[in-house]
């Protein structure tokens, strides 16, 4: 088992002189000192200062405080306790239902919502990320306008009065001349005051770009499904044999959280009998859908439309005459020879498992997969029988809708007299495709661009005007799921900065009678009532009021209008035909002949979320790269290329051009390339401008997914990349456990008997007796981890973990208190397999750290917590160099402002990123230890509402914020003198096993060892 | 030839003695002065609004539970929002000069800016509604509210003064009912069954109990 390429080249003695040198959470190399700060000598002084002042202040008398109660409550408001409001957010042209908690009016965590279909209760990583957005301190606080060829301040009514000009201008000649454009949007409310924009201005026209879609979904959907077009949806729970063509559904394509879920039902099982399913992944990158693949094909993106052909063909000859006619058209101009490379045995062994499973299995297709093969997917669930079982259809939405390419590619080419462009949202002139030069667009002569955004970003700098836009958490409006799950998005906090959403800006231009979101929502919402009152799910039983008020008010409630019921479309295979009428040669990619595909980041998605801290500092799932985006290649291509590890390549297609550094992630197709969009950012604000590289001008209309012919260019230029992957390593032990189905049968036990038999050290104080009382614990199960990173951001959010910045990550001093390690397994560099772990403070009862503490700062509690009391800590690290586990976090420097600016590490420290602190837990200041406390002040608050009823906690009462975010619902958490506790029934699992169970930690919270279903029939083939 | 006279060999003696005493001061100054008991204590900081607690918890006997009213659901017993004061004075003494600050607030809808009296460290939580639930009267932190005329400090609210409770809480619990009730004495009855009320508190002695 070995951490990274570095470490399997090395000999053991190197790594074990690497392990000694890395002291926890401290590497001192010959790192640059930022320059925000201060010398050793000046911190010694100015902390001798600071320490006999904070001496002198303590003995005074405390500052006046004054306490400022209501003049008149408002209703329901009790200070202290927190509300929570359901509400929901965007995901293009799906929605994720979400729980808003809001701290005497500050919202500061984001929960999934439980009722609604995307969510199941879980959120993703940006589900948790865009709370942080709302303070985000760069956000546009005033109207602008262009002055002098500069961007001025301007007041809202200098903007509005601009703004209807333009409108009684446009009413004039009925809109000629007039563009919109805005974002992919999934809210009818959206949809509603559009229709009522164009309707006054007949002769305008309306644009919509994402530059990150499932447009080739809907494509795929209208060749295969008579015109409909009605992206598939999955439930994973009902498969057992999944093949994905470069889908990354478990990570980053729509509808991900609840598939996460569902796909863990049937991976997670507690016993060796049980059915389970097998996945079957073939792509390009190793992303984390392919890191939880039973049979892993690496495969560059362009011959998976092969493959996707070849199981057509293989599963007609098997007797699917469904598929017979469409077989023969592939079949017929098939050259036996554009076949060489294609790994077709592993390919019939996936065609035999599904072929075995019809209607339990389901076939899905990548988001960058071009229409054709989206429409083959449909084509092969339709003849598996799976249309219903575990194949669905949303409703129809926007059906005339151009795809996001074409969309702001006819804007580009047909603006001849355009006159006046209004954007909402987005932002183009960086993220649009490289043949659409937007930036030129906004330059033409006489054109008056507004652009309504959140950011003053690279798009606002060009447009003559601009207007903040509200957060989604500062606006009335509603959204819509694929599966046609419609939610009302509520808001909990008056703008910020005045911002007005979308709805209400175009209410506002086609001068409607109400511009109040709120009253716009409400009057979508009874239309839709009106419409559909069967539908209501659960609002609308017979015995319940079905008045627009009364639903209105218990929509709100839960989160959740109505969810139709998906559709069945018969499959028309002609359409399919058509479109593999025009014959595409194969491309062969070589070291001369590259592909490079673009996928979203892990956090930072599109950009939009491109300063947000806790993005920018989120380890990359499989790198472990932060603070960057690089060009990710197999180690072979980088060998092949004669490049090293963090060398800047020069990517050319034609005369397009970027400049990335390299990393190599072994698994990776050879002589493919992924670069990841939204980073390189020249207006994103303070953290996020010049990190990274903009891979934008590469991706072109007819590449956005991916795109061949690309020539490298080694450059003389380094580039230091910072992971997080190579610090707290734990060599040759059983760390992550794993075994094959067929190993798990005939020894259920495997996970104690391949870790180690759990030690007894005797202990060195007094025994605590752990059998009354609550007794908390925890356990994550790795059969169903995917480390998709959202229980890290999770943590981050509740416990305010600060982020640190590339140069203290460098040092080993990343705050994260939960991290998930990832371990490339097998010995076979190109093609290895995966493991994840998460890793928090593991709560040992013989916990070592406790130990070596000279001043009780860590301390066992009777419920078996390791706690950490700040205020005593002095910070000697003692505790964290006696971790076995490496999860305790040092405050090397100050990282929440507790002090002034010259101490900070980003300067001065915005106040308004103190409105999302945790309330409930103490911010802490430099020079105090810091860790998992498995969410301490949860079980507190928990005991004290039970204390106040007078009963116990029940099971599931007490959630970790890590728990509670899970897509996969792999940890859980509870009681383990509650015999009935879901905690203590998997703690029961042969599948458990202890961390370092050899050094006698008696750990509390324990794994659950992952198992494997590969295919006996395909052993040695693939990975 | 003796240059100092043979008194000088006392002086380092004396010199120690004098440090000594100075030394012992100085401990027993921060000892003794310095501490919550002193600090804390007896702190009756002015009010915005000339209210009397005596008049109104005492004579009045108005519940502590009709102005801070969360008291039993939150950690925050809750500064009453003006309205509570107007629910009665919009009625009574309309007119008196001691309530221009309240009207004000009321037509105005700014705060009143009270200042805060018992305050504990941002690093520590407590909690009024799980005392309450468990029997802590009023009084036992706040000292006789009803006879207060302006609202000051009667305890030290310093850790060892919460642990002494924590660790022994048999002395300081009542019959839930009796929780505001500020001259509430224990009875025959209850003393007889007080030791198995206590038994079931368990409260908090672990850091992570106040400390998160």
């Amino acid at each position: 088992m070995w951490r990274s390429l570095d470490d399997k080249a090395r000999s053991a003695e190197e790594l074990n002189r690497l392990a000694e040198e890395e002291q926890p959470g401290g590497f001192m190399g010959d790192l640059v000192e930022p320059s925000t700060l201060v010398s050793r000598r000046a911190i010694l002084k100015g902390s001798s200062i600071a320490a006999l002042a904070a001496g002198l202040q303590g003995c005074l008398r405390r500052p006046e405080d004054i306490i400022f109660p209501y003049s008149k409550a408002p209703e329901n408001l009790i200070p202290g306790i927190p509300s929570h409001f359901a509400t929901v957010t965007a995901r293009g042209r799906d929605a994720l239902g979400v729980v808003a908690t809001s701290h005497d009016g500050r919202p500061t965590k984001i929960e999934g919502n439980t009722a609604f279909p995307t969510s199941l209760g879980a959120t993703d990583v940006r589900g948790q990320l865009y709370v942080w957005d709302l303070y985000d301190p760069d956000r546009s606080k005033s109207p602008a306008k262009r002055e002098g060829g500069a961007l001025k301040d301007a007041t809202s009514d200098e903007f509005d009065e601009a703004f209807e000009g333009l409108a009684k201008k446009h009413a004039a000649d009925q809109g000629a001349g007039l563009r919109l454009l805005a974002p992919i949007s999934n809210s009818p409310s959206f949809r509603a005051m559009r229709d009522k924009v164009q309707a006054k201005f007949p002769k305008s026209k309306f644009h919509t770009y994402s530059p990150v879609n499932d447009d080739n979904a809907r494509e795929g959907a209208r060749m295969a499904l008579q015109g409909k077009a009605t992206p598939p949806l999955y439930d994973h729970s009902k498969s057992l044999v999944t093949l994905s063509f470069g889908s990354d559904f478990l990570g980053k394509e729509s509808g991900s959280v609840a598939a996460a879920r569902r796909f863990a039902m049937t991976r997670a099982i507690a016993e060796p009998d049980q059915p389970m399913n097998r996945l079957y992944v073939i792509e390009s990158n190793f992303t984390v859908t392919g890191s939880m693949a039973d049979h892993r094909l690496r495969s560059p993106q362009s011959d998976i439309e092969w493959y996707a052909k070849m199981l057509v063909i293989g599963l007609a000859g098997r007797g699917v005459d469904n598929l017979g006619a469409l077989a023969k058209v592939l079949q017929a101009d098939l050259d036996p020879s554009e076949l060489q490379g294609l790994e077709l045995e592993w390919l019939l062994g996936a065609a035999a498992d599904l072929l075995a499973n019809k209607g339990r299995c389901i076939v899905l297709a990548g988001a960058s997969q071009p229409p054709r093969v989206h429409a083959l997917v449909n084509a092969i669930n339709g003849a598996l029988g799976n249309f219903g079982r575990t194949t669905f259809f949303g409703p129809e939405v926007d059906a005339d809708e151009a795809a996001s390419v074409e969309s702001i590619a006819s804007l580009a080419s047909d603006s001849e007299g355009m006159s006046t462009l209004v954007i909402i949202g987005g932002n183009p002139v960086y993220d649009a495709p490289a043949d659409v030069d937007f930036a030129r667009l906004l330059a033409r002569e006489g054109l008056t661009s507004v652009h309504l955004s959140d950011h003053r970003n690279e798009t606002t700098l060009a447009c003559s005007w601009h207007a903040p836009l509200a957060h989604e958490l500062e606006a009335w409006g509603d959204q819509q799921s694929q599966d046609g799950a419609v939610a009302v998005q509520q808001p909990l906090i008056a703008p910020l900065y005045g911002g007005r959403s979308a709805i209400e800006f175009l209410a506002a231009f086609a001068d409607e009678e109400t511009t109040r979101g709120h009253d716009i929502v409400k009057a979508t919402h009874a239309d839709q009532v009106k419409k559909d009152t069967k539908a209501l799910l659960g609002l609308g039983a017979p015995d319940k009021d079905t008045s627009p008020e009364s639903v209105w008010r218990r929509s709100l409630h839960a989160g959740i209008l109505f969810v139709p019921k998906g559709t069945k479309p018969p499959v028309a295979l002609q359409g399919i035909i058509e479109a593999f009428a025009e014959k595409k040669p194969r491309t062969l990619v070589s070291a001369t002949n590259l592909e490079v595909s673009f996928e979203p980041d892990n956090g930072l998605w599109d950009g939009q979320h491109a300063n947000n801290l806790w993005a920018l500092e989120l380890p990359s799932p499989m790198t472990k790269i932060v603070w960057d985006n690089a060009a990710i290649m197999s180690p072979a291509t980088r060998d092949a290329l004669e490049l090293e590890n963090g060398q800047m390549v020069r990517l050319k297609v034609g005369d397009r051009q970027v400049e990335v550094p390299v990393w190599p992630l072994p698994g990776h197709a050879d002589n493919c390339i992924t670069l990841t969009l939204g980073w390189g950012r020249t207006a994103a604000g303070r953290y996020g401008n010049g990190k990274g590289f903009d891979v934008n001008p590469l991706r072109t209309s007819d590449g956005m997914g991916f795109a061949n012919g690309v020539k490298a260019e080694a450059l003389p230029e380094s580039y230091n990349l910072v992971q997080t992957q190579t610090h707290d390593r734990m060599e040759g032990r059983p760390i992550a456990i794993d075994a094959t189905l067929e190993e798990y049968k005939e020894e259920p036990d495997f996970a104690s008997y391949r870790s180690v038999e759990p030690v007894s050290t005797p202990p060195l104080w007094k025994q605590q007796d752990y059998s009354e009382g609550y007794q908390w614990g925890m356990t994550i199960d790795l059969a169903s981890c995917s480390g998709c990173n959202a229980c890290v951001v999770a943590c981050q959010a509740e416990n305010t973990i600060p982020s640190v910045g590339k140069i203290e990550v460098e040092r080993g001093r990343e705050m994260h208190w939960l991290r998930i390690d990832r371990y490339f397994v097998g010995d076979d560099q190109d093609s290895p397999q995966v493991a994840v772990q998460p890793v928090g403070c593991q709560q040992c009862e013989e916990a070592p750290c406790e130990n070596v503490c000279p001043v009780n700062a860590t301390v066992h509690s009777p419920e078996g917590l390791n706690d950490m009391v700040y205020n005593r800590c002095v910070g000697t690290r003692y505790c964290a160099n006696n971790c076995p586990y490496k999860v305790r976090r040092f405050n090397y420097l100050d990282w929440q402002g507790h002090l002034d600016d010259k101490w900070a590490f980003y300067g001065d420290f915005p106040e308004s990123r103190k409105l999302q602190f945790n309330p409930n837990v103490t911010v802490r200041m430099r020079g105090v230890m810091e860790k998992c406390t498995y969410c301490v002040q949860r079980i507190q608050e928990a005991k004290i509402a039970a204390n106040r009823e007078d009963r116990t906690i029940r099971d599931g009462e007490v959630t970790t914020a890590c728990q509670q975010a899970c897509p996969s619902g792999a940890i859980t958490f509870g009681n383990l003198n509650d015999p009935n506790a879901r905690v203590t029934k998997l703690k029961a699992i042969n599948r458990q096993y202890q961390l370092l169970a050899e050094i006698g930690t008696r750990p509390r919270t324990t794994f659950l060892a992952r198992v494997r279903n590969p295919n006996p029939k395909l052993e040695g083939k693939g990975s | 030839m003796q240059i100092f006279p043979r008194e000088l060999n006392y002086l380092p003696l004396a010199l120690a003695v004098v440090a000594g005493g100075l030394g012992t001061g100085v401990f027993v100054l921060f000892w003794v002065f310095f501490a919550p008991t002193n600090l804390q204590v007896g702190y009756t900081p002015n009010q915005p609004v000339e209210y009397s607690h005596r008049l109104h918890a005492g004579e009045l006997g108005l519940d502590c539970r009709y102005c801070h009213s969360q008291v039993e659901r939150s950690h925050e017993a809750m500064v009453p929002p003006t309205q509570t004061c107007m629910g009665c004075h919009a009625l009574v003494h309309t007119e008196s000069e001691k309530l221009s600050v309240v009207r004000e607030s009321w037509e105005t809808n700014e705060s009143i800016p009270w200042v805060r009296v018992n305050q504990i460290p941002d690093h520590a939580y407590f909690n009024h509604s799980v005392h309450l639930a468990g029997g802590v009267g009023c009084v036992s932190c706040h000292g006789r509210i009803d006879q207060m005329e302006v609202v000051g400090i009667v305890e030290p609210l310093a850790m060892q003064w919460c642990l002494n409770c924590h660790r022994n809480p048999e002395a300081h619990i009542r019959p839930k009912d009796e929780v505001t009730n500020m001259a509430w004495e224990p009875d025959e009855a209850w003393l007889a069954q007080r030791a198995e009320v206590a038994a079931e508190l368990n409260p908090p002695m672990q850091c992570s109990g106040c400390h998160r």
